[in-house]
Formats: structure tokens, sequence, C-alpha cells
């Protein structure tokens, strides 16, 4: 087809175009999955309604919400071309410092024959691999919510994409399933679990994000 | 006119569905492509031109990613530098294109497209405003004359004749510059 040709074909029957944003109705189908992964894959924890009330599990949820947030902000971001993704990708680090400080100054005012009880819970060996496996029933919806965006750094947004699908699971796992109430606990377990689907999503996203 | 203003004026109209506006950005667009690619890809005249298409097809395709408030170039060349990668990653070949600041997409016409330009502006000033504009989107803006006119609101009739009229000035005050 001649280079005119195609100008005349793509300006014919032009629409309007509204700002292209990460599908919401895709995340929400994220989270809902996410929910129904933990439980039908890993239970309920039994006296539900306790833990929701305790602040602790708050806590918990709070930090993955967080940095699921943050990593939806730099997956709009980073899906736009041109546009500079300094400022989400600061507050994903913020949000992961800040809850390493807070683990990490919760075991120094721990007494020194508990701290390591503290910091690897009951569950430590099995975390990671829990986030992973709801993840896989996110990651689906996650990258497709971003599929009218544009990112031209492939990698960079299945990286964010794959933070984002990881803070959603864990967001899940933690106020469902997991008895762990400990800041050391979550700031080390949780994130290494959410990085693991940021690099996994980071390599997903070379092939699965190409336009 | 700033180039980056103006290309930026035809995006919004774009993104608010004007067809017309449309054409002529992508017009511009491919005039800037063109020498971004072909000057990156060594002279390999096929695949620069392919390059083109795509990218347009992109741009068109990913139009709503633009952020009204952003810089359009920044936003253009963004785009024509990931699929120039993309073109390399592609053939298997691993190329590091650098990232060079946006305004290379528009200022790749060299110098001498810079001094038409101006000159262009210059021949064009001596004319009234509505005869300008006619001209320029007749004969610069790739508008048929019927769409020139509704542009302009005159009739069709009219406006072929006032082009007609602003050539013979046109080129009646560049012989007189070139006695």
């Amino acid at each position: 087809m001649k280079t005119d040709d195609l100008i005349d074909a793509l300006a014919a029957g032009l629409q309007p175009a509204p700002p292209a944003r990460l599908n919401a109705l895709l995340l929400a189908c994220a989270a809902a999955a996410s929910v129904a992964a933990v439980a039908i894959l890993l239970g309920v924890r039994p006296a539900l309604a306790e833990v929701l009330s305790s602040p602790t599990t708050w806590m918990k949820g709070l930090y993955t919400a967080g940095l699921a947030g943050a990593a939806l902000w730099l997956s709009a971001r980073a899906g736009r071309p041109g546009v500079d993704t300094r400022a989400p990708l600061a507050a994903l680090a913020a949000v992961a410092g800040l809850a390493v400080f807070w683990g990490a100054l919760e075991l120094l005012m721990t007494p020194g024959s508990e701290r390591l009880a503290d910091w690897l819970g009951r569950t430590w060996t099995v975390c990671g691999r829990n986030i992973l496996l709801v993840s896989a029933a996110a990651a689906v919806p996650t990258f497709l919510s971003a599929r009218r965006l544009a990112p031209t750094r492939p990698a960079f947004s299945g990286f964010a994409l794959g933070v984002a699908t990881g803070g959603i699971a864990a967001t899940a796992y933690g106020v469902l399933h997991c008895p762990e109430s400990t800041a050391a606990f979550v700031a080390t377990w949780y994130t290494i679990g959410i990085a693991l689907t940021g690099v996994i999503g980071a390599v997903a996203g070379r092939f699965a994000l190409r336009w | 006119m700033d180039r980056e203003a103006e290309l930026k004026r035809l995006m919004l109209r774009g993104l608010d569905g004007d067809p017309g506006a449309w054409r002529m950005l992508l017009t511009q667009l491919r005039g800037a492509l063109t020498p971004y690619f072909r000057r990156r890809l060594s002279g390999l005249e096929a695949d620069a031109e392919d390059l083109v298409q795509d990218c347009l097809i992109a741009i068109h395709a990913k139009r709503a990613t633009y952020d009204r408030s952003m810089a359009f170039t920044a936003w253009a060349y963004a785009i024509a530098r990931y699929k120039l990668i993309d073109h390399f990653r592609r053939q298997g070949r691993r190329v590091d294109v650098p990232l060079e600041d946006a305004a290379v997409l528009t200022a790749e016409h060299s110098v001498e497209d810079g001094v038409v330009r101006r000159d262009l502006s210059k021949v064009l000033s001596i004319l009234p405003m509505r005869q300008r504009r006619l001209i320029e989107d007749v004969r610069i803006g790739g508008f048929s004359l019927a769409e020139a006119a509704a542009r302009n609101g005159c009739t069709e009739g009219a406006a072929k004749v006032s082009v007609h009229r602003s050539m013979k000035a046109l080129s009646a005050s560049v012989i007189s510059h070139e006695d």
C-alpha cells in the first residue's frame, strides 16, 4: 500500500479518542480471581471475622495494596510513550523501603531469643510460593488491563505489571489466608514473593507487551 | 509558526475526531519520519518506507495514549524509536539505539529544509491572510479544494480563483526578487 493511500485510509472515519487508561474492570477481575484462588486453592482462615478486625491484618493488606497501587501507577505511566516514570518508581521504592524500615525497627525492639522466630514465622518457606500461585490467577487480567496502552519498554512495563499482579495477589493472600502478623515477616517474605512476580512479569512483558 | 505548537494543535484536533487535521498531521509526520528512519537504516529505502507506514499506523492506533499536557514531539519520538528498536530486534540484530533529544524527529530535515520553510513563509507573507490560509491548506496541507473552501468558509469556485490568483502573485514576487 502506498503511504499516501494509507494516510487517507487512516484519516477517513476518524473517531474521537478519549485518553487511554488501565482497564478498571479487568483490574477488578484480577482482584476477584485472587480472592477465588485463595479460597479454592489455599482455604480461608478460620475465625475470619476476628482476623479482619485486627489492625495487623490491615497493616499487612495496606502494604501489599500500596505496592500494587504504586505499580499500577508505574504501569499506566510506562504505557504512555515519552512520559517520565521517575515519580511512580520512587513511590514504589518508598513503599517497600518503609516496610523494610518498619520490619527492621520491630526486630531491633524484639528480645534476641525471639528474633528468628519473629522473622521466619511458621510459613516463610511457603509464603513466596503461595503468592506466586495466587498471582498466576491474577496475571492474565492484570496484563490485559494495559492493552490499550503503548509500552515503549516492554520488559520494564512487564516488571511494573508483574509487581501489580503480585501486590493484588498478596493482598488477598495476606488478608484471607496468611496467619503471620509481624512486620519483619511481611517486609521480607512478601517483598521477595512480589519481587519474583516482577521479574517473571519483566520476562513475560518482552513478548506479551509488544505492539 | 513553532513546529511543536503546530503539530500539537493538529494532534489535539485529531484526538477530537477532526479527519482533516489528522490527515495533515500524518502527512507532516511522514515528512519527518522518512529521513529519521532512512538515516538510521543506512539507506535501506524499502525498509524505511515500511517503518514509516508501521509507525503511522502505531501513531493512529495508539493516539489515545497521548497526554494532552505533554509535548507532542516527545510522544511521537518515543513511538518512532520504539518501532526502530522493534524492527532491529525482529531482524535478530542487536543494535543500540541511543536516546536522543526528541527534537531530532522534527529537526532531521537538515538545515536546507529550515531555510526553505523560512523562505516559504516570507514569500507567503505578501498575501492577505484569507488567501494565505487557502493556499497553505491546498498546496502544503494536502487538502482538496472543496475541503479547503469549507475550512475557510467560501465556495469551491471562489477558492479556486483565489488560489490561482495567489500563485500568480507569488510567482510574480519571486521573479521580481530574483531580478
